[in-house]
Order: structure tokens, then sequence, then C-alpha cells
């Protein structure tokens, strides 16, 4: 099976691109082949998420999760975190070309960084913005974090109201 | 045991989360009875799971909850508590809460309200240790209006230092480095004052840059005496949040530490202290010179470097002491062996400005070992509510010395895992490893420093490896879609092995 790797970058958001190839040889035995270079890989299952590998004769103990943010899968590699998704060549040709369409300046979304209640709102529907211009407050754990606009531009689509409790990742408002 | 000494069997612990956990085993461990309190989403918390009574307070925010002291009192009286435990921030350094809690008979763990209610205000406690001979570090009254703030903050000299006057724990504090951020940081710290401790009283101090932050555990017995147990340097910090501590500091010699000792010892005895406290000071490694900054009126976070070198339980202590029993060793009796660091797993995330990270912990996997403590206010099924400090566990380790202390606590935090939030653990390891950590010359800026220096890459070999979990991890799972398509998404319900051996039941 054939697949591409993409190593997240950081703060930055460059994603280093690897092709994988991956072909079950044995049950838990895996030969893998990274950008041409062969890894014989053994891996276990130990509890949801975590695995046990050997790769050689180097043992690896994994856990990994979910990104919460959909990156991909976050991986704990001896202390190290890494960011790997992992796609099908298909999925990231479509991708790519959906990216090309929409890099343009088009409306960006203000979501919620996490759950929390909303302290302040600091412009209303309509204000014309600036790029990194404070738009509302919201406060969790007794840390109140300022989510400041994406671009210049105008603010729609802000309904929020000081006090409302909202979900993480929950549409705010809109900056177009 | 003799008869003046006041009987203590059940114990209230006014708190949540970790400290909460680490009071409630050493109350057990003498045989007393631990009751919990709770919110509402803190009936499964692991707090409460390890107490043998538990009474639920109140809706999820602190003020409707754990801050409620009417509530608490009454939780008190259901269960037939004869002490309480205040734990650390809540209402530890309340003296209303402490003065409530003896005229509802009960015994209150910890000092005197008059000795919390001097040294508990940053501005009483400077006083009564200027009086004691104590050096401070230059500051004023608490300011009325930004106004003053800007005057008198003219004339202490920038950069200054807005602190809140009930704070503790770095709340409600800001760096001034010129006039023009003074408004917004007065401001800042009054409201965050105000959600914190319920008090936006603040006050100015000159700021002493790139200084250290060293603290002396005391602890006053019924006579009025105290005794010190050796220094904390708590100078990795993050907006006056510590995160890693350790003992001994690496940066003061036995001459400086004995000084510093001598006059903490002095501070308390001047409220005639008793119990547990830490005296607070800053000290410029370049000319020596040390300062008083506050004294804190209850057990510390940090406080189990202190145990793991002393070889002693700070609680335990506390519970006699308010037991009224004479201190459990005297000064020559302290002695202090190896190195302790401890690390604070917060629920946050470093990469996006330390955003707290509340939510659902799917699993936990926590360090085991020689050497290796864990104190630890969450648990894998656990939903880290969005109400509370995001404090989630303490990391500690002890060695014969720094270095291999800090090379066990590497160890300890690569083991740590904790998923379905995040965490800053990369960034505690990130820490470790500094150059200046490893020598000990960090201070409290060093955290801003070496996030300015940005953070190390991840190596090549993590990423190989890292792939090849995440690569298999993607195939079985599009192998099971493919096989469970074929199957035509008939799924055999899998049968579970409880159910086959666990019929029997009870």
């Amino acid at each position: 099976m054939h697949y591409v790797a993409l190593v997240k970058g950081g703060s930055d958001g460059t994603n280093q691109e690897t092709a994988v190839e991956i072909q079950e040889l044995a049950p838990f035995q895996y030969r893998i082949t990274l950008d041409g270079k062969e890894h014989h890989v053994d891996a276990r299952a130990l509890r949801t998420d975590s695995l046990s590998l050997r790769v050689g004769d180097e043992i690896y103990d994994i856990e990994s999760e979910e990104d919460p943010s959909g990156a991909g899968q976050n991986l704990l590699v001896r202390g190290e975190l890494v960011t790997v998704e992992v796609v099908d060549v298909r999925t990231l040709h479509l991708r790519k070309a959906a990216s090309t369409h929409s890099s343009g300046k088009g409306p960006r979304e203000v979501r919620s960084p996490m759950p929390g209640k909303v302290v302040a709102v600091l412009a209303k529907d309509g204000d014309t913005v600036t790029e990194g211009q404070g738009l509302l407050v919201i406060e969790a754990m007794k840390m109140e974090n300022e989510l400041k606009s994406p671009k210049a531009g105008i603010v729609k689509k802000l309904a929020i109201q000081q006090g409302a409790v909202v979900e993480g990742n929950a549409v705010l408002c809109v900056v177009e | 045991v003799s008869p003046a000494v006041k009987k203590i069997t059940r114990v209230l612990i006014a708190n949540r989360g970790e400290i909460a956990v680490r009071i409630a085993r050493t109350l057990r461990e003498m045989g007393i009875t631990p009751i919990a309190v709770y919110s509402e989403v803190d009936r499964t918390a692991p707090h409460v799971r390890a107490c043998e009574l538990a009474v639920e307070l109140g809706p999820a925010p602190a003020n409707e909850s754990y801050l409620v002291i009417d509530k608490i009192l009454a939780a008190a009286k259901q269960t037939g508590a004869d002490a309480i435990h205040p734990g650390y921030g809540f209402l530890s350094e309340n003296a209303g809460f402490a003065e409530a809690v003896t005229r509802a008979g009960l015994t209150f763990i910890g000092p005197s309200a008059d000795a919390m209610r001097v040294m508990g205000s940053k501005t009483g406690a400077r006083r009564a240790v200027t009086a004691a001979k104590v050096p401070v570090v230059p500051g004023t009254p608490p300011m009325a209006s930004v106004e003053e703030a800007r005057s008198e903050a003219k004339k202490l000299g920038y950069p200054v230092m807005i602190k809140a006057s009930s704070g503790g724990g770095g709340k409600g504090m800001r760096l001034v480095a010129s006039e023009a951020e003074l408004e917004s940081a007065y401001r800042g710290a009054r409201s965050e004052a105000k959600s914190a401790f319920g008090d936006d009283t603040v006050y100015l101090e000159k700021a002493i840059l790139e200084p250290k932050h060293i603290e002396i555990q005391i602890f006053g017995g019924p006579d009025g005496k105290a005794v010190w147990l050796g220094e904390r340097e708590c100078s990795m910090q993050r907006r006056h949040q510590k995160v890693i501590e350790e003992t001994p500091s690496p940066a003061i010699d036995e001459a400086t530490r004995a000084a510093m000792g001598a006059v903490a010892v002095r501070a308390a005895e001047a409220v005639a202290y008793t119990g547990a406290g830490t005296c607070e000071f800053l000290f410029d490694p370049a000319s020596k010179n040390f300062y008083f900054l506050e004294m804190n009126t209850r057990l510390q976070v940090e406080h189990p470097v202190t145990e793991l070198c002393c070889g002693t339980d700070l609680v335990e202590a506390q519970v006699r002491v308010a037991r009224g029993e004479p201190l459990p060793w005297r000064q020559e009796q302290i002695v202090r062996r190896g190195h302790a660091i401890e690390a604070r797993l917060y629920a946050e995330d470093p990469s996006r400005n330390f955003m707290p990270s509340p939510g659902d912990i799917v699993d936990l996997v926590l360090p085991q070992g020689p050497g290796v403590r864990v104190d630890c206010g969450v648990a894998s099924g656990f939903t880290v509510p969005r109400f509370y400090d995001p404090m989630i566990a303490k990391i500690a380790v002890w060695a014969e010395d720094r270095e291999r202390a800090r090379k066990k606590l590497l160890r300890a935090l690569a083991e740590t895992a904790v998923k379905g939030i995040t965490t800053n653990g990369a960034f505690l390891r990130t820490l470790l490893a500094a150059p200046s950590f490893a020598d000990g010359t960090y201070h409290t800026g060093s955290i801003v420093e070496l996030m300015a220096a940005g953070s190390a890459p991840t190596s090549e070999h993590a990423s190989v490896v890292g792939m090849l979990a995440a690569v298999v991890q993607q195939y079985r799972k599009d192998l099971e879609k493919s096989r469970q398509a074929a199957q035509g998404g008939a799924r055999g319900g899998r049968s579970s092995a409880w159910r086959s051996i666990g019929r029997g039941g009870w």
C-alpha cells in the first residue's frame, strides 16, 4: 500500500512530505519504505493508540493520539512529540488543488481555541479591524485570552454576547 | 499523647486536585478519616475518590463552591469533621476562613488568623519584617488609582512590578517596563486579582532584573519557636507561575543559605507563626544580596522537594502541630540529603501561547521507578474542568546529586503521556535540557529567553520512528475499513471477557 506521510513542522506550518510504501510480511511484521529507505518493523498494539515498535533491534514505546485540531496523529517518541498525517496520494493531490483555489484573501473564521466564557466583546458586527486587533476575550482556568483578528477586514456574523459560554473550536465571527 | 492535645480524627479537605489527593494520603496513613468536598463537575475527580466521605458544594465556578465558607462549614458539620485542611490556593490564605473554622469549634490546620492577616497581606508582611530588620525590595502601600500608581512608579523608577495585595502564585502580577505599559498592566493585574482572590487591591515594587527566586521552608511550633527546612529555588517561572522547582539551590553557598534561614525564622517568630509557611526571597546572583518578597502562610505547591531531601512529611507535621503537639524536629535534627527537582505538568499548550487546554483525558501514563514521586489530580476518563487552575500533576525526583536528579526527571517526563488534552510535558523537557538549567545559572526571565530562542526542532530520528508508527496505524485502520466493507457492515459483536468470567458477582 502506498501513502504520503506529512511530518508537521511546527509554528511556521511547513510540512515535510515523505513517500511511503508498507507491506505486511507476516502478522505484526511490516516492511516500510520511507523515501526509498527500507525499515523492518514489528508493531504490536498495547492499548488504544499505543504501540510497541521494534525497528531493527531498537524498541520504542509509542503513545499516540489524534491531534485535537485535526492535524494528524500526535506521537510521543522517547519524549519527543511528532505530529504526522498519513494520507493516500489521491487525497493529497485533491487537497493541493483545492488550496491553490482558496489561497486568495477570502473570509477568515475566528474560532474559539478552547471551551470557556466570553468575558469581553471588543468589536461589533460591521467594524473595520486591522490584523492583530483584539476581537474577543475568552476566559478558562482563570486565564484570559484575547482573540485577535487574523486579517484586516470587516467583522461579520459576530453574534456572541459577553458572558456566553462557548465550546472549543466554535466559530465566533468571520473577518472578510 | 498529653491531655492538652486536641483530638483530630476526621479532616475535611477544603480543596481539590493533586493537593487534596496528597493530603488525603497522609491522613489515611495517620488513621484519620479524610473528607472531600467537590463541585458539580468534580464528582468523579481523584480527590473525591481518595477520601472516605464527600459532600457536594454546588456549581462549578469556585465562587459558588470551593470558595464558599458557609457551604464548607456545613459540609464539615454534616460529616462530623473536627478539623479542616485548606490546601493551597482557594481559601488557604483567607484569615476570615480560618477564623470562621475556629468559631465553628473546629481546628484549622494552618497558622493563626492573626499571623495570616499580617503575613498574608504583602504590605502587612513588609511592615512586620522590616521591623524585624529583614531586607525588602523598595515598594509602595496599596494604590488607590491608576494616577497614583503612575506617580509612584515614576518615583521608584522603571521597571516596576505590580502585585496583588492578597496575591500568590503569580496571579495579579505584572512587570511594567515603561510608563506606556502602566495603565493596561494596572487594569490587567486588578481584574486578575479580583477573579483569583476576590480582592483587587494592588501595590508597586521596584523590579530587580534577572533575579533568582529562592524561598525558605519554615515551620512554627505551638511555643512560637520556628525551624527552617532548607530552601527551594523556583526561578523557572513563566508569567510568575512556577514551572520547575529544586532544592538545594545551585546558586547559593552555605553561608547565604544559613543567613536566609535565620532571617526566615526571625520573620516567622515575629508573628508567632505556627505550622508550615514559606518566606520567599529575591536573590541577586551578582551582589549575593537577598530581599524578602512575601510569606506564604500555607503549604506550598512545591513542598515535595523539601520532603524528599529532608525525609519528612510536612502534612503530617501540620496535623501534629494543629493538635498542639510540639514540632517533630529540633533544628539540628533537620538533615538535608541529595537533590530533588519537581516539574509541574499543566493542561496548557506551549505552542499556542500556553492556552489552557481543558477536556477529556482519554489515557494517562505516569512515570514510575526509583526516586520518582507523582502527585496527580487527574485520571484517565476524567474531564479536566475549565474552571480551575490548569496544573494537573507534579512529577518530582530525588537523586544523590543535581545532575543525576536532572537526568532522572528527564527520564521520568519521557515516560509521561497524557492523551486527549495538550500539556506542557515536552516543554518541561526542553527547560530541563537547556544549558542555563543544566549549569544552574537560570533566572526568572530564562523561560522567556528560551522561548525567544525557539524550541529545538524534532530530531530526524524521532520523525522517522513517528512516521513508521503512524503508517502502521493508518494501514491497520484502512485494512479494518475494507474488511468491514467486505462484510457489508455486519459486525460481529465482540463478547467481553468480563461477562464470561464475572458471572458469579458479589
